[in-house]
């Protein structure tokens, strides 16, 4: 949102073309809210959200979903982590068709333990599958942990660490308060 | 732009090439300061600890970018693997005005004497090619004293009796110790060691013009707010360009150096600011992109003269590549020894640094930078659960009440650790990539060991109810500490320059950065990249003045 | 043929405006929801609006409309549509800081009395007071940590506001047109879409109610964090427990106080008085700033009086002791003052009225 002031008169007939362009456009809009998603399914943000849970359980601290883990994974799957699209694509899939066969269930209704010892042996390679192949599964195991642990424990900015919990978890003061030197009136 | 002849190019604005631009350009020669980055304020990265040149997770704040850069490295299995700036194993180090001196830790160090005496004071090693510096501490001494006194250092050199003599002090005093500092003091010194607090490229108290530390958490891995951290960017650059006779060239790649028919190099070929390629001439070319690209540089450089790179006759280009295992233990305490006072790291011992029995050399030892939390999420003694519950309750018990002492070893060079360019892989630019394949010697975990014993020691001995041991393993060497792919030497047949960095056999091209390190010393190298700077600029200089025009 | 023309144009000039008006009236009298808040990027704003005690505010009231600051709104609004085809995410979206000025004339249309004390104390201080100053910037070289509590709100580097960044000046801005902008507007304490209830005006036919409504609303102050682009609930904020030798002060957990030691801070080692550290010690210890100092003009003038004489163990007029309160240049520091300091032998037993 950057003013640049200084626009020549035929930048200023483009943008009011387009401002007044906009206002029809609103029709548009005025639908169902798109997904709060960039990237993830409503479905996917369900999984990921319980897998962030185990990652980061919560206990009298919020736990990975409640931090905002999962808002941090899909931003970053649509920015700088857009090279792990295929491969949470493929394990999110693989994640729910696998506890479907086991269990019966999708993995975020199974309950907690059940859910542990599934990420246990998806942490150890042991899934068995087609999708799971060639060390995919504890791979993308490696992928969920440290997604997550960056999430919860990165800045807010970029979605997760939601009001700096774990800063406050772990007796960080943000913002570390820092005298501003030794200017003295 | 100008692109009229000019009397030297300094490719890269780093540690080296900065201090080597400033010295020629006060010598009154006409400089064009290549950079491959840009200037970067503080507010385009600030204290985010996913973007910081120390967790790139999210990218490299200080570059390269993932975009435009990369690299191949050879795997152990003999596959290959194309790798981006924010994977680790690229060996990065940043592209910007000042390169790594914007956000390093910022330890001044100088090496001792032994540190350029290797060979003599050790033997020969198995398997490593172990070697003397052509040059002495002494001869690099007043170059250290200039580094120290203009760009500045806080420390106090009474308190190491094991370092090397000095004829200056420090032109700061050291910094405070913080609260697992002054724990350590007492502990080493219990110990009959001999602490002594870091000496530090940061200003302590106001020192040429600019502002004292206030010693946020966030300054290993970032730049400073208050531009109270001296690098090159902040110093001796902007000295170069207030001569008014360097310009410096921003967002520039440079490709190859130009050389004539008769074996000459007359300048080099770059990619300016919009990718266009451009031609700059010159009488010197000096080269300071570090210890990966300035040997991509020459390696990329060939003619009928070189058929395999400038320099290269002797297959010494890009040989030994090295940086430094870091090694050291943590410890976990029953109460708060961390007090948020930055940037952690403050006091160390060089009692470890040389005469070792059974260890070649050796490596100081420090407490270290503050662990921001994802960094220490991945902290755990061996058999810790890595995510979980427990983990979670490790991360809040444990953030306050763990240190760790760590320092750099002594790594022995190794012939077959080594840059190439790979013969497919290009850039954005088009240019051949840099190709890493080696190991370290086995010396090297030898040295590990002791060292992390000795640092368990320590925290034992200071009440760590637990301790446990790090290293870093045997897999190829460099990172930001990167060193010795270009290394001096008084025979061309073993060596890539002479003893003031001048490549064999071209006359005008000169060396100026760790590529140059015959070996890496036990301690964090920047100032002894600058020293080198002054080293080699001082003598392009004077020869200069008299008369020498590098033909 | 000419008539007919006129007419039809005339006809179909009436329908455009009518038109107009009628989107017009539409939009400044359906909800957020339907209107501004369409756009998806607004969403996160508008739903803490919604939940704000100025949901009974309509935006424009705040801020404006796409026509009121000239062609910057249109513009940006033009190019929100560009953004949201290309399939940029907008959701970072912020107000820029002409934008977070401008609706200061708004804040004062309620807040006059507040809006005036800040008007009349140190934070009201414009660019060029600051950065200009050739006593700041001669002791300290300018740097991007002043941006931090100065001129949070600006959106370049250091480099794009002030230079050179020297301690020699003479110093200029680089856009003139700041110089006389308060660099520590509204919404470096405030957030217009705080949650919160909004008040309601006493019902003097109900007297129990204005008793209820007297209520004095709850400070809401945050910290406006500069790198977060975000702000941070004052009691959010980590609590300063400065250190005098071996000793922690007893400093008060006041929300305001945590806002106040942000920037008013010691240094790193948190020893009481260095730096710019006023934490209260010696006879006023564990006090909040607030005890004495008004929030927005910050001004100590009639605070005395809440505490002395009446039970003050002196009894003596402390309005004209030798300290800090009574004369700058006085020893004395009034946040630092301890009895020993005027008694040199001793504390004096105390005297009868």
């Amino acid at each position: 949102m950057d003013d640049k002031a200084g626009l020549t008169r035929r930048e200023f007939m483009k943008l009011a073309a387009a401002g007044t362009g906009s206002l029809t456009l609103l029709a548009g809009c005025a639908g169902p809210k798109e997904s709060r998603w960039v990237f993830l399914t409503e479905d996917d943000a369900l999984l990921l959200g319980s897998i962030a849970d185990q990652i980061v359980p919560p206990d009298e601290w919020p736990g990975g979903r409640e931090a905002g883990v999962v808002t941090f994974i899909d931003r970053q799957l649509a920015g700088p982590y857009s090279r792990f699209q295929a491969d949470y694509r493929k394990g999110l899939d693989a994640v729910t068709g696998t506890c479907l066969k086991i269990h019966g269930k999708r993995f975020e209704n199974l309950p907690w333990e059940q859910q542990l010892s599934f990420l246990k042996d998806m942490e150890a390679g042991k899934l068995a599958g087609d999708a799971w192949k060639d060390g995919f599964c504890s791979r993308f195991f490696e992928l969920l942990r440290n997604h997550s642990m960056q999430g919860f424990y990165g800045s807010p900015r970029h979605g997760g660490n939601r009001n700096y919990v774990s800063y406050k978890m772990m007796g960080l003061d943000y913002p570390q308060i820092v005298g501003q030197n030794r200017y003295r009136s | 732009m100008s692109k009229h002849h000019v009397q030297a190019v300094v490719i890269g604005a780093g540690a080296g090439g900065g201090v080597v631009a400033k010295e020629l350009s006060v010598a009154g020669l006409s400089v064009v300061l290549f950079e491959r980055g840009d200037w970067v304020p503080y507010d385009a990265h600030d204290h985010d600890e996913l973007i910081s040149q120390r967790t790139t997770v999210l990218g490299n704040a200080y570059g390269p970018d993932d975009e435009r850069y990369r690299r191949v490295v050879v795997n152990d299995d003999g596959s290959t693997s194309i790798v981006t700036p924010s994977d680790g194993a690229y060996n990065n180090v940043a592209a910007c005005v000042g390169s790594g001196t914007v956000s390093y830790g910022a330890m001044g160090w100088r090496f001792m004497a032994e540190d350029f005496r290797m060979k003599s004071v050790y033997g020969q090693v198995e398997g490593s090619t172990l070697e003397d510096w052509p040059i002495a501490y002494e001869d690099l001494e007043h170059c250290y004293e200039k580094a120290e006194w203009e760009i500045g250092v806080s420390g106090d050199a009474k308190l190491n009796p094991f370092a090397s003599p000095r004829k200056k002090e420090y032109p700061m005093p050291p910094f405070a110790y913080n609260n697992e500092a002054r724990m350590l003091e007492s502990t080493m010194k219990r110990m009959g060691l001999h602490p002594f607090p870091i000496p530090m490229l940061r200003n302590s108290v106001p020192y040429s013009g600019r502002p004292a530390c206030v010693r946020r958490r966030t300054c290993c891995g970032f730049g400073c707010p208050l531009n109270a951290k001296c690098g090159t960017h902040n110093t001796v650059i902007p000295a170069a360009l207030s001569t008014g006779n360097c310009e410096l060239r921003t967002n520039c790649v440079v490709s190859e150096l130009v050389i004539d028919g008769s074996g000459r190099i007359t300048g080099v070929a770059y990619f300016d600011q919009d990718n266009t390629k451009q031609l700059q001439s010159a009488d010197i070319v000096v080269i300071a992109a570090s210890a990966t690209e300035t040997p991509r540089l020459l390696l990329n450089s060939t003619s009928k003269q070189f058929p395999s790179g400038v320099g290269n006759r002797h297959d010494w280009v890009g040989r030994n590549l090295q940086g430094h295992a870091y090694t050291g233990a943590f410890g976990l305490f029953e109460e708060d020894m961390f007090d948020d006072v930055g940037p952690g790291a403050t006091i160390a011992v060089s009692d470890f640094s040389h005469h070792n029995p059974g260890i070649v050399g050796g490596g100081l030892l420090a407490n270290e930078f503050t662990r921001l939390p994802y960094l220490f999420s991945g902290i755990r003694p061996p058999g810790s659960p890595p995510w979980g519950k427990a983990h979670k309750e490790f991360q809040r018990r444990y953030f306050r009440r763990n240190v760790q002492v760590v320092g750099p070893i002594q790594e022995m060079p190794f012939f077959d650790s080594r840059v190439q360019v790979d013969p497919g892989v290009r850039d954005a630019w088009g240019i051949p990539v840099v190709r890493l394949s080696g190991h370290r010697h086995p010396k090297d975990a030898e040295g590990c060991d002791f060292l992390s014993r000795k640092a368990e020691t320590i925290l034992k001995e200071a009440g760590a109810f637990q301790t446990w041991r790090h290293g870093s393993g045997i897999g190829l060497s460099g990172g930001q500490h990167q060193a010795g792919t270009c290394r001096m030497g008084n025979d061309p047949l073993t060596s890539v320059t002479d003893r003031y960095g001048r490549v064999h056999d071209t006359p005008n091209v000169f060396v100026a950065d760790a590529s140059l390190h015959v070996t890496n010393g036990g301690f964090n190298p920047a100032l002894t990249i600058m020293a080198l700077g002054y080293w080699v600029g001082e003598y392009i200089s004077s020869q200069w003045q008299h008369g020498n025009r590098f033909t | 043929m000419i008539r007919k023309l006129s007419t039809v144009s005339a006809i179909a000039l009436l329908a455009l405006l009518a038109a107009f008006g009628g989107f017009w009236w539409y939009w400044g009298s359906a909800s957020p929801q339907s209107t501004c808040a369409s756009c998806h990027e607004i969403e996160n704003s508008s739903t803490m609006w919604a939940q704000s005690g100025h949901r009974n505010f309509h935006c424009k009231e705040c801020h404006g409309t796409a026509f009121s600051n000239g062609l910057h709104s249109l513009k940006e609004k033009a190019m929100m549509v560009v953004h949201h085809f290309a399939g940029k995410d907008m959701r970072g979206i912020r107000l820029n800081e002409a934008q977070v000025l401008e609706m200061m004339d708004n804040c004062k249309r309620c807040h006059g009395t507040e809006y005036a004390g800040w008007l009349s104390g140190g934070h009201s201080a414009t660019y060029a007071a600051i950065f200009l100053s050739e006593k700041h910037n001669s002791a300290e070289q300018l740097n991007a940590d002043c941006l931090r509590c100065h001129g949070m709100f600006f959106a370049g580097s250091i480099q794009d506001l002030v230079g050179p960044i020297s301690r020699k000046g003479p110093w200029t801005l680089a856009t003139p047109e700041k110089s006389l902008q308060h660099a520590i507007p509204c919404l470096a304490c405030h957030k217009s879409h705080r949650g919160g209830s909004p008040s309601e005006p006493a019902n003097y036919a109900e007297p129990e109610s204005v008793f209820y409504a007297r209520r004095p609303a709850p400070a809401a102050p945050l910290y406006y964090d500069r790198y977060e682009q975000t702000h941070v609930e004052a009691a959010d904020l980590p609590v300063l427990r400065v250190r005098e030798g071996d000793r922690t002060v007893n400093s008060s957990e006041d929300p305001l106080q945590r806002l106040c030691v942000q920037c008013h801070a010691p240094n790193a080692f948190h020893e009481a008085g260095t730096e710019d550290d006023r934490t209260p010690r010696g006879v006023h210890e564990g006090l909040s700033c607030m005890s004495c100092h008004d929030a927005h003009s910050n001004d100590a003038k009639q605070n005395c009086i809440n505490c002395h004489p009446a039970i003050s163990n002196c009894r003596l007029d402390v309005k004209k002791m030798n300290t800090t309160y009574a004369d700058r240049n006085s020893p004395h520091n009034i946040h630092f003052v301890k009895c020993l300091d005027c008694h040199t032998k001793g504390i004096p037993p105390k005297r009868e009225p």
